[in-house]
């Protein structure tokens, strides 16, 4: 009899969420910019999934070891190589399809490491308050104004070559300041209302508090901030390539950059210079134009006013 | 407000002692011989115990530390290894280049994105907002390198408009009849593109800002007051509303910085601007750790000194704040 109540308590609140699942998704996806974002990412998406199709047709397609033996220096387009050869006659559409498998990696891994933490710090800082705000909150303030690009750049120059990992773990250890400020002030406000207080007086643990009454709604707000948290890993670690400090082991769009740029090709072969460049524009412009979506359908106040307009 | 001021000063010794400590622990820590790292082979016996002695590489753990303290707050860093002169020597001669560059274009960004910001809410929902907001969003997410590559080709390469690279053509600094101006429009001419780079990646987040900080000013009854008193406009958009909107712009500026001056070491390494952020790339490329450690030192500073400039801006402009 129980049983039976309790199933249909839970059909009910699945029900529910699916309902509001697609009203935010119709939200999301009435916005040009969520769109727009969500049509570009699907195409990058593709390109990452395809980057495994051309090394098996023909291992000269191969982004990092194949070379073509008949090309010797950068060659143009041709229906050999779609968008050329770079200097030792690799073929550059590999690179890039390879290069989009690298942003993915690098951007969700780092961005979902660096939320996690921030999310965790700030919901310590806001629910603990005291010194443990005031410590944890004076860290962020410190690593926030570093420079995250010169920071790797000088771990580098401590530890020698850095893994594509290794910088993926740097971007996030020094990227998580401004969630968890964000995390906090929601945190704080969460803290003062009736449904905490009563946790606390049916004993429930500090620690059952934060992951079992808070975490759950600071969790959209900490989703949102993954997306620009994509964007800026993307960018550093394409920097770090683009200067020469990337994972020598990797194909990313930065490395092609650098290539081009180091290797003297930059003013004649534009078909080299100009694909990664304009994938890694796209693709931080895509997340970003996703998380503005977004930021819609978590603060109403914001869809009138597009709505409005 | 000169409480503040000390206050906020007092803070930055205190994030860059941390800094200082934490690299010095990172050094110790990693691979290799501190001496061999820090100590150029080419130098003689004498001047390469002089010099270990100085820096204090002889002595036990916590006496090195003390004695790295006492030269870091000197400015004493050691002997670059590629160019075999004294660090702060080098970086000294660096350090207005950078700040020339860094400070003009993150004050134009900002100056012209909050005006267009200002024109973008006004015209709210028109083509002059939908273009405006289209060209931030796209210009503010370019890849920096990239922009400067293109930037160089089309203009420096194919139209010939602009030097490739440099910040002085030699030919004017070197004649001596060029006066004090000629040299600066020879300077004028190289920032150019450079300046070019860095403001249309940064006005656009400014813009974007203003827009909407903006919009929820001019919500507000002071200016349905303003326009009930019959107000122009034009006064009502510059006077009343925009005063008001642009405190969040300068907060977006201080939080933008680290942005700023990461894009301002890749922008100098693009095109061999002669500053402190090319510097610290060429330095770790090189394995040239003294100099390293000092310019990544020195742009921390900046970097802090310029947040403090921010917030004592915002303390200045914000009539409601009194520290």
């Amino acid at each position: 009899m129980e049983n039976k109540t309790v199933q249909i308590l839970k059909a009910k609140r699945r029900a529910l969420w699916r309902q509001r699942f697609m009203e935010n998704w119709r939200v999301f996806m009435r916005n040009p910019l969520g769109r727009i974002g969500m049509s570009l990412l699907v195409m990058f998406g593709l390109m990452a999934v395809c980057s495994y199709i051309p090394p098996m047709i023909d291992p000269m397609y191969h982004p990092m070891t194949g070379v073509d033996p008949k090309v010797v220096s950068s060659v143009g387009p041709s229906w050999q190589h779609w968008l050329g050869t770079d200097f030792m006659g690799r073929d550059i559409f590999s690179q890039l399809l390879a290069g989009a498998r690298v942003a993915f990696l690098v951007g969700v891994s780092a961005a979902f490491m660096s939320v996690v933490l921030g999310t965790a710090v700030g919901m310590t800082a806001g629910y603990m308050g005291r010194f443990t705000d005031t410590a944890l909150m004076r860290l962020a303030d410190m690593i926030m104004v570093l420079p995250t690009l010169l920071v790797v750049l000088m771990l580098a120059a401590l530890f020698g070559q850095l893994s594509i990992w290794m910088i993926v773990l740097m971007i996030a250890l020094f990227r998580w300041p401004g969630v968890s400020r964000i995390i906090r002030a929601q945190t704080l406000s969460l803290k003062q209302r009736p449904f905490i207080d009563a946790a606390r007086v049916s004993g429930a643990s500090h620690l059952r508090i934060i992951f079992r009454h808070i975490m759950p709604n600071v969790l959209p707000l900490a989703f949102l901030y993954m997306t620009f948290r994509v964007t800026s890993a993307i960018v550093i670690e394409a920097g770090l390539a683009f200067l020469g400090f990337g994972d020598p082991g990797t194909v990313s769009w930065g490395m092609m950059l650098q290539w081009v740029w180091k290797t003297g090709y930059m003013f004649q072969a534009p078909y080299w210079l100009l694909p990664p460049g304009i994938c890694i524009s796209l693709i931080t412009l895509s997340f970003y134009m996703l998380g503005r979506a977004m930021d819609e359908v978590l603060d109403p106040r914001l869809r009138d006013e597009t709505q409005a307009g | 407000m000169r409480k503040y001021v000390l206050k906020r000063l007092a803070q930055v010794m205190v994030i860059l002692f941390c800094i200082l400590t934490i690299l010095f622990v990172l050094f110790r820590l990693a691979p290799g011989d501190p001496v061999t790292r820090m100590v150029d082979p080419e130098m003689t016996p004498e001047e390469s115990q002089h010099l270990i002695e100085q820096l204090g590489l002889d002595q036990p753990i916590w006496k090195q530390y003390l004695i790295y303290l006492k030269n870091c707050s000197t400015g004493e860093f050691g002997y670059s290894i590629h160019y075999g002169e004294p660090v702060a020597k080098v970086i000294w001669e660096k350090l207005p280049n950078t700040i020339l560059l860094f400070t003009t274009a993150v004050l134009l960004s900002a100056m012209v994105g909050i005006s267009w910001g200002k024109i973008a809410a006004w015209r709210k929902g028109k083509a002059t907002d939908l273009g405006m907001t289209i060209a931030a969003l796209v210009t503010h997410t370019l890849f920096l390198p990239w922009l400067a590559l293109l930037l160089v080709w089309i203009f420096a390469y194919q139209l010939d408009w602009f030097p490739i690279t440099g910040m002085v053509s030699d030919e004017v600094w070197l004649d001596p009849d060029a006066g004090f101006f000629t040299k600066a429009a020879d300077v004028l001419y190289h920032m150019v593109l450079p300046l070019t780079t860095l403001f249309l990646i940064h006005f656009g987040s400014y813009l974007l800002v203003m827009r909407s900080s903006m919009l929820d000013t001019l919500k507000e009854d002071y200016i349905l007051l303003a326009r009930a008193k019959g107000l122009t406009e034009r006064d009502i958009r510059n006077k009343h509303a925009a005063p008001n909107a642009w405190l969040p712009v300068v907060t977006s500026v201080g939080l933008s910085l680290a942005f700023s001056i990461n894009g301002g070491a890749l922008t100098e390494t693009v095109f061999s601007w002669p500053g402190i952020g090319r510097e610290l790339v060429f330095a770790v490329s090189q394995n040239d750790y003294p100099l390293a450690q000092a310019s990544f030192m020195l742009i921390s500073t900046v970097v802090l000194l310029s947040n403090v400039v921010v917030d004592v801006l915002y303390a200045y402009l914000d009539p409601r704040i009194r520290y």
